[in-house]
This record gives structure tokens, C-alpha cells and sequence, in this order.
């Protein structure tokens, strides 16, 4: 017979469980779970012509030309108008291109709202990952290596570099402002791997080598403040630094608890709760 | 100056005027250069139930039909754009969402400056960069580097650059459901027209059409030219290769520019006059002395 303090656990267990997938299922809505449909943005002044809409989901870059507007990435579907919005506030141009730098419903949430007038492009794997995980608002028009948009007389460049974040991130360049718009190939404080998606944190840092190779000097990241060059470096060492750690301590026979130790506390650049969380998938992928 | 001088002085100097005009013309004046060039003349063949070709002047167009619009491979010369269109209209009520260029060339870019904004026009960033060099208009604003595809309607087009050819910028559209390919001029004619100012190769075209052969199709809509089969493209590849050994060869045996002219002539059907030989003949003798 089940004892009372085993069914305390286990109740308590199935509790903890639940509210985490109803956290979970909810997560579109926002953190907090709150009032989640009211779009809560401020849109920053980069330069004269490229602003970034900063608030909810993941950072929104709008690049503005004499012929309409490049959008990078629309966040999430409450977000939708307010970016139209906030980009009524800056310009009279319409929104031409919404360029998708990855998957999540944090950076792709409005497309169901532009796709009618607007060309939305990713990746092929973006676009792959949207269909298998049944996505609204997937794209017409999808690219594998690299897109140029042209667009009274401005360029944007599109890239793909290889597998991090998902295994279809893809970074967007604005040549004339050397600004790049990361996606969450840099986002935060540090490397979130979505195994689901084809993430890779064995690839991460060899990715952001070739990310590395443009000439900009200022990074818009997937998540967080509009940041100096130095701030993609610093976390292309991170996502380098973790699966050396990592493998190094799985050879001098350390347990998972140990390892995930180093990630845990005063890791400093190292704490990072993405990784204590997918530690089994990052050991098994350094395997 | 001799009477006689005067009237051969004359006639020249009229002969090369009319040259001239007939060249300064020649591109939406069609192959004859005769009167009425602006006339389009064009035939819409059903290829599939979803798939035209529009063949006649200039490159031969794709006309592939989804429940949400267009999607066309190549718009030959500006003054075909009216008769593509009504063509189109006599299949299908859907606009026109998509255009393909296989390449910068006027005879298969000409009418996309016509497209309203709403068409997507897309090509390799290759393709684009010749076209802002030569002044073309209508230049696309999407661009790719190897490759894009394109989600309509249910239906998937699939375009790729495979590698430098007829331009450096040449890319093949597939449709995956059809086991079809449109190649433009990297299949057309029978013997290739290489264009160096373009960035043509005749040293990497056969690699180019390997890869591309790496595609499981069974029909080829050529550049130009009737509806093909896969071992066509196989039969085209083989003379591109034929061409360069043998070039090659007599380039190598230090022979004239005159004599390998000849060869080209009589063997594979450059006539001097033509924009194989124009365009290609002596790039084509640099390429490969290198």
C-alpha cells in the first residue's frame, strides 16, 4: 500500500509537472503568463535608417529604404500590429520583406499578419522545421546558403553559416551600416541548443567563426541590448568554451552533477541555465 | 576621287550604316531583322496540366499554375510582355506571383521591368550584378547564391546555380512533382554559346551540367529550342566537352586564330557572324591557353 508521504511526492510531483507544461504550452504568452496578449515593445534608433524593436520575444530589426521596409524577424502574433505600429512611427514605407533568422515562434509569430503583403524568407530549414512542428505562417520563398535583397538601393544580406541555435539560423547583414542582426546564434548571455530543431553546441562556435568573417561593428542579438562586435567574440569563446569543458570533464570520469556544477555556480561567463538544462542532449552529442 | 571610287565609297559607307542600325536593333528586332520586329510571336504548348512553355522569340518561358497565383521561368524580350501575359490569361485567371531568370540576358529578362511590384522577380546575385553592369532594367530584388525554392499553392519550384556556364550566374528552375527542369542557356541550341563578358566558361560547363544531371528529371525545357529529354542534356554535356578537348588541342598546337575559326566553323556551326563566335570565340582561345 502506497504510503501518505509517497503519495505527498508524488502528488506534489504530478503538480510540479503540470504547472510546468501548462508554463510550457503557454510560452508564446510570455514569461510570466500574464496578461500575455498586450505587446509590450519600445523601437530604438540604431542609425538614421535601422531601428530595433525591443521587448517582446526576440529582438525586431527595420531597415528603412525610399522603396519600403526590410523587417527582421515579427516576433510573436500579439506582437504583430504594434510592430506595424512602431514602424508607422519611424516611416511612411510599407513593409516590403520580413526575413525570418530562425524558426521560433518568438521571431516568427507575425508572419500570418505579413504574408498577404509582405515576402517572408528563411532558411530551407527554418521552413522545413516550421511544416514538421505544424507552425502558422510559414514562408513562400526560402534560401539555403545566402539571399541578397535589394530594395531602394539598399542591400540586406542573409546568411547561412551552419548549424548553432537550430540547424536553420540564419544572420542577417546590413553591408552599408557593418551592423549584423545575430538571431539567436547570439542572444542573452549565452547558448540555448534546440536538439528538437537540429541544434548543435558542438557546431555553435565553428558557426560563428564564419559570422565573424563580416565586417560589422555592431551586433542587434536575437535577444538582449543592441551590443558592440565584441560582445558576439566573447560568446562565439562560450559556445567554444562549453563543449571543451564539457568533454574534458566526461574524460576525467566526472558525473553529470559535477559537470553541471561549472554551469551552475559563480560560473560567471559560464552560468548558464540552458546547459545545466540540456546537459544529457550535449553529452550525448560530444559523445 | 573616281566616279566609280565615289559610288564604292558610297555603297560601303550606307552598307555600314544599315549594319549598324540592323545591330543597334538587332536585340527586339528578332533573328531576321525584318519590318514589324515589335510583333510578338509566340506559341503556348501545355507541357503538363499545370506546366505551359511559351517558345518563340527569345528564351523559351515555364508557366507553372498553383490555386495561388503564377509562378513564370524567364520573360524574353520587353515587347513579348503583352502576349506572355495574355497567353497566361488564356490559361489560368491567377496573377503572375513569380519570376524565375535563368540569366541577365535580354531575351530572358526583357519584360521584367513591366511586372507590377507585386511579382516577385528572383535570380542568382550573379545574374543581377551583369544586368546593373549592362544597364539592363528591371533587376531583381531577391537574389540567391546556390540556392532558393519557392512554396506556392502547395506546389514547390526549386531553383539552383550549379556552376558557370553560358554566365556565371546561370541557374536551372526544378519542379520536383513534374521531374522537370527548365536549364536555360546552359541547354540551348546545339553547340554553346559562351558569353565571357558575362563570366561563361566553357572550362567549367560540363561540371556544371554533372551536377545538375545529379537531379532526378526526366523533361528539359532547354533556353532555347523543343522540349528535351534527360539524355539530351547528357548528349549536350558530351559536345561541350567534345568542344573543349578538342579546342583545347589545337590551342595547344600553337595553330592560328584563322585556322581554329575554321574549326569552329565547319564542325560545330559557329558562324562568324553569330554571337557563338562573337561572344564566345575568343574568350573562348584565352580560356583555354591558360
Amino acid at each position: 500500500m502506497m504510503s501518505r508521504t509517497l503519495f505527498v511526492r508524488l502528488f506534489a510531483g504530478i503538480t510540479v509537472l503540470g504547472c510546468a507544461w501548462i508554463a510550457y504550452t503557454q510560452a508564446p504568452q510570455g514569461k510570466d503568463g500574464k496578461q500575455a496578449k498586450q505587446p509590450n515593445n519600445t523601437i530604438q534608433k540604431v542609425t538614421d535608417d535601422l531601428y530595433a524593436i525591443i521587448g517582446d520575444g526576440g529582438n525586431s530589426s527595420v531597415y528603412i529604404t525610399n522603396e519600403g521596409v526590410i523587417l527582421v524577424d515579427d516576433k510573436f502574433e500579439y506582437d504583430g500590429q504594434d510592430i506595424i505600429d512602431k514602424v508607422k512611427s519611424v516611416t511612411n514605407q510599407p513593409i516590403k520583406y520580413v526575413l525570418n533568422t530562425h524558426l521560433h515562434g518568438d521571431h516568427t509569430g507575425s508572419n500570418v499578419l505579413f504574408l498577404p503583403r509582405a515576402e517572408v524568407i528563411a532558411t530551407k530549414m527554418a521552413r522545413d522545421n516550421m511544416v514538421k512542428n505544424n507552425q502558422p505562417g510559414v514562408m513562400r520563398v526560402t534560401f539555403t546558403d545566402e539571399t541578397d535583397i535589394f530594395l531602394g538601393g539598399k542591400e540586406v544580406r542573409m546568411k547561412y553559416y551552419g548549424r548553432g541555435h537550430t540547424n536553420g539560423d540564419a544572420v542577417v547583414y546590413f553591408p552599408a551600416l557593418r551592423i549584423l542582426a545575430s538571431g539567436d546564434l547570439g542572444a542573452n548571455n549565452g547558448p540555448n541548443v534546440d536538439f528538437a530543431n537540429g541544434g548543435s553546441m558542438k557546431e555553435w562556435a565553428q558557426t560563428l567563426d564564419g559570422v565573424l568573417k563580416l565586417d560589422f561593428n555592431t551586433v542587434i542579438p536575437g535577444h538582449g541590448p543592441v551590443s558592440p562586435r565584441q560582445y558576439l567574440i566573447d560568446y562565439r569563446n562560450v559556445a567554444a568554451g562549453i563543449p571543451t569543458t564539457v568533454t574534458s570533464m566526461v574524460r576525467q570520469g566526472k558525473g553529470k552533477d559535477e559537470i553541471a556544477k561549472v554551469f551552475t555556480t559563480n560560473g560567471g561567463l559560464w552560468a548558464n541555465p540552458n546547459v545545466v538544462n540540456k546537459l544529457d542532449q550535449i553529452m550525448a552529442e560530444l559523445k | 576621287m573616281t566616279r566609280t571610287a565615289l559610288v564604292r565609297f558610297s555603297a560601303l559607307t550606307i552598307a555600314l550604316g544599315c549594319g549598324w542600325i540592323a545591330y543597334t536593333q538587332a536585340p527586339p528586332q528578332g533573328k531576321d531583322g525584318k519590318q514589324q520586329a515589335k510583333q510578338a510571336n509566340n506559341k503556348l504548348n501545355k507541357v503538363t496540366d499545370d506546366l505551359y512553355e511559351i517558345e518563340g522569340d527569345g528564351g523559351n518561358v515555364a508557366v507553372y499554375l498553383t490555386n495561388e497565383g503564377v509562378i513564370v521561368v524567364d520573360d524574353k524580350f520587353e515587347y513579348d510582355f503583352n502576349d506572355i501575359m495574355a497567353k497566361i490569361k488564356s490559361v489560368t485567371n491567377q496573377p503572375v506571383k513569380y519570376v524565375l531568370n535563368t540569366h541577365h540576358h535580354g531575351d530572358h529578362t526583357g519584360s521584367n521591368a513591366q511586372f507590377p511590384p507585386a511579382t516577385e522577380l528572383i535570380s542568382t546575385l550573379n545574374a543581377r550584378k551583369n544586368m546593373i553592369e549592362g544597364k539592363q532594367s528591371g533587376a531583381p530584388r531577391v537574389t540567391f547564391t546556390q540556392e532558393t525554392d519557392v512554396f506556392l499553392g502547395g506546389k514547390h519550384v526549386q531553383m539552383r546555380y550549379f556552376g558557370r556556364g553560358h554566365t556565371n550566374g546561370d541557374a536551372m528552375v526544378y519542379f520536383p512533382a513534374l521531374r522537370l527542369i527548365h536549364a536555360g542557356d546552359l541547354m540551348a541550341g546545339t553547340s554553346p554559346l559562351i558569353d565571357y563578358a558575362g563570366g561563361g566558361s566553357l572550362k567549367e560547363w560540363a561540371a556544371t551540367l554533372d551536377a545538375a544531371m545529379k537531379l532526378d528529371f526526366d523533361t528539359v525545357i532547354p533556353g532555347h529550342g523543343p522540349i528535351a529529354k534527360k539524355a539530351d542534356m547528357l548528349t549536350y554535356r558530351n559536345n561541350v566537352e567534345k568542344l573543349r578537348t578538342e579546342i583545347t588541342g589545337i590551342v595547344r598546337q600553337k595553330k592560328s586564330r584563322d585556322e581554329i575559326a575554321k574549326v569552329v566553323q565547319d564542325k560545330y556551326g559557329w558562324a562568324p557572324s553569330g554571337l557563338q563566335f562573337q561572344r564566345g570565340f575568343d574568350g573562348m582561345l584565352a580560356e583555354l591557353a591558360r
